[in-house]
């Protein structure tokens, strides 16, 4: 009985918790006022009087995790606004998407090798650049951890606002497109929503970007299977 | 069908909200519909990639026209970060490696998205230059 009050109130606090946070995130937008920043560190501190059960967190809020799935679906929509664009700049796009897969595939097997990294916690965060349900999906596709692949996923959203704030004032770019795929394929859906905080066209263009990266992570994953067993 | 899509643009025009979750009630269904069809058939392709590729197919044919889903679409979008929130927090379950890797992981993925972000728009920036200069 007691358990299931407590899973209740769990997602009662990280709903309640979300909507109070995200109006101050629209207010400043800073990488250390995103809701996927804030609102798991008030749950951490919650979970110190609450205890930090996690079978028990995630009974009721398990329902959140799977809408990302109808979220999948719903780019749909982006890509079709868009369309346009991706035909007259289809190469540049298609360029950087298949660059950048390949940077945070090889940097994330390279950096992990480096630093003396569990082989579960290597191959859980090869597919980390790319959207939760299916960084999940290559994730259990190459040997990884499912859940510690989405925890890593939301650390680079974190980590990709903030830096992509950084290189954008240092890099050179001249183009929408080029600040657009670079929060796109860096920093999946937490990274689109900062583009479209930059501009509307570096907004579609990262949601496209996401899920061209995200496509073709999934495409690539029964070859890289193979490749690291 | 047609009278379906005027009856839900009259709808979002009288009651936006009650649009909003119609809306996204339908975008579930179409997910829930391929996420099953993909498990029962063993397909390769996860049920969510197969849903956008069927909605993206219907709205290139004009089947569902765009406005009609607009709402319910931009919520799933913009209210994103709040389902990945959860799956943050299997952080607990996994508290002794982070004690033990916790500093390298993160090092792992500061150094890993500096270089993945740099990398695209470096070549995005100089493809769309390239196609620039050739097109003169």
């Amino acid at each position: 009985m007691r358990a299931e009050w407590l899973s209740l109130s769990w997602l009662a606090l990280t709903l309640g918790g979300y909507y109070a946070l995200k109006p101050v995130y629209r207010r400043h937008p800073r990488w250390w006022t995103s809701p996927l920043f804030t609102v798991p560190l008030l749950l951490a501190v919650l979970g110190l009087l609450l205890g930090t059960d996690y079978p028990v967190y995630i009974r009721d809020t398990h329902w959140l995790v799977l809408m990302l799935g109808p979220a999948t679906v719903a780019f749909a929509l982006p890509v079709f606004r868009h369309r346009q664009l991706i035909r007259t700049h289809w190469p540049a796009l298609l360029a950087g998407v298949l660059g950048g897969s390949a940077m945070a595939i090889g940097s994330a097997w390279g950096l992990a090798t480096l630093c003396g990294l569990d082989d579960a916690v290597r191959r859980s965060l090869l597919a980390r650049s790319i959207t939760t349900p299916l960084a999940m999906l290559v994730s259990a596709d190459i040997g990884g951890v499912p859940e510690l692949t989405a925890l890593f996923v939301v650390i680079t959203g974190v980590a990709g606002i903030a830096l992509g704030e950084l290189l954008l004032r240092h890099l050179p770019l001249r183009s929408a497109l080029a600040r657009g795929a670079l929060f796109g394929v860096g920093a999946h859906g937490a990274g689109t929503a900062k583009a479209y905080d930059v501009g509307n066209e570096e907004g579609s263009v990262a949601s496209l970007a996401m899920v061209l990266a995200g496509l073709l992570n999934v495409l690539l994953a029964p070859a890289l299977a193979a490749l690291l067993r | 069908m047609n009278s379906l899509h005027a009856r839900m643009r009259w709808l979002a025009w009288r009651r936006p909200l009650v649009a909003r979750w119609a809306q996204v009630l339908l975008i579930v269904l179409v997910w829930l519909a391929c996420d099953q069809l993909s498990r029962r058939l063993h397909l390769p392709v996860p049920g969510s990639l197969l849903a956008m590729a069927l909605l993206l197919a219907m709205l290139l044919g004009g089947v569902v026209p765009a406005a009609s889903l607009r709402r319910g679409a931009d919520w799933l979008l913009a209210d994103m970060l709040l389902f990945f929130i959860p799956a943050v927090m299997a952080v607990w379950q996994h508290l002794p490696l982070m004690r033990q890797e916790g500093g390298r992981i993160l090092a792992v993925i500061l150094v890993g998205t500096l270089l993945v972000m740099g990398t695209t728009a470096l070549l995005v920036d100089l493809m769309f230059r390239w196609r620039l200069r050739r097109a003169r």
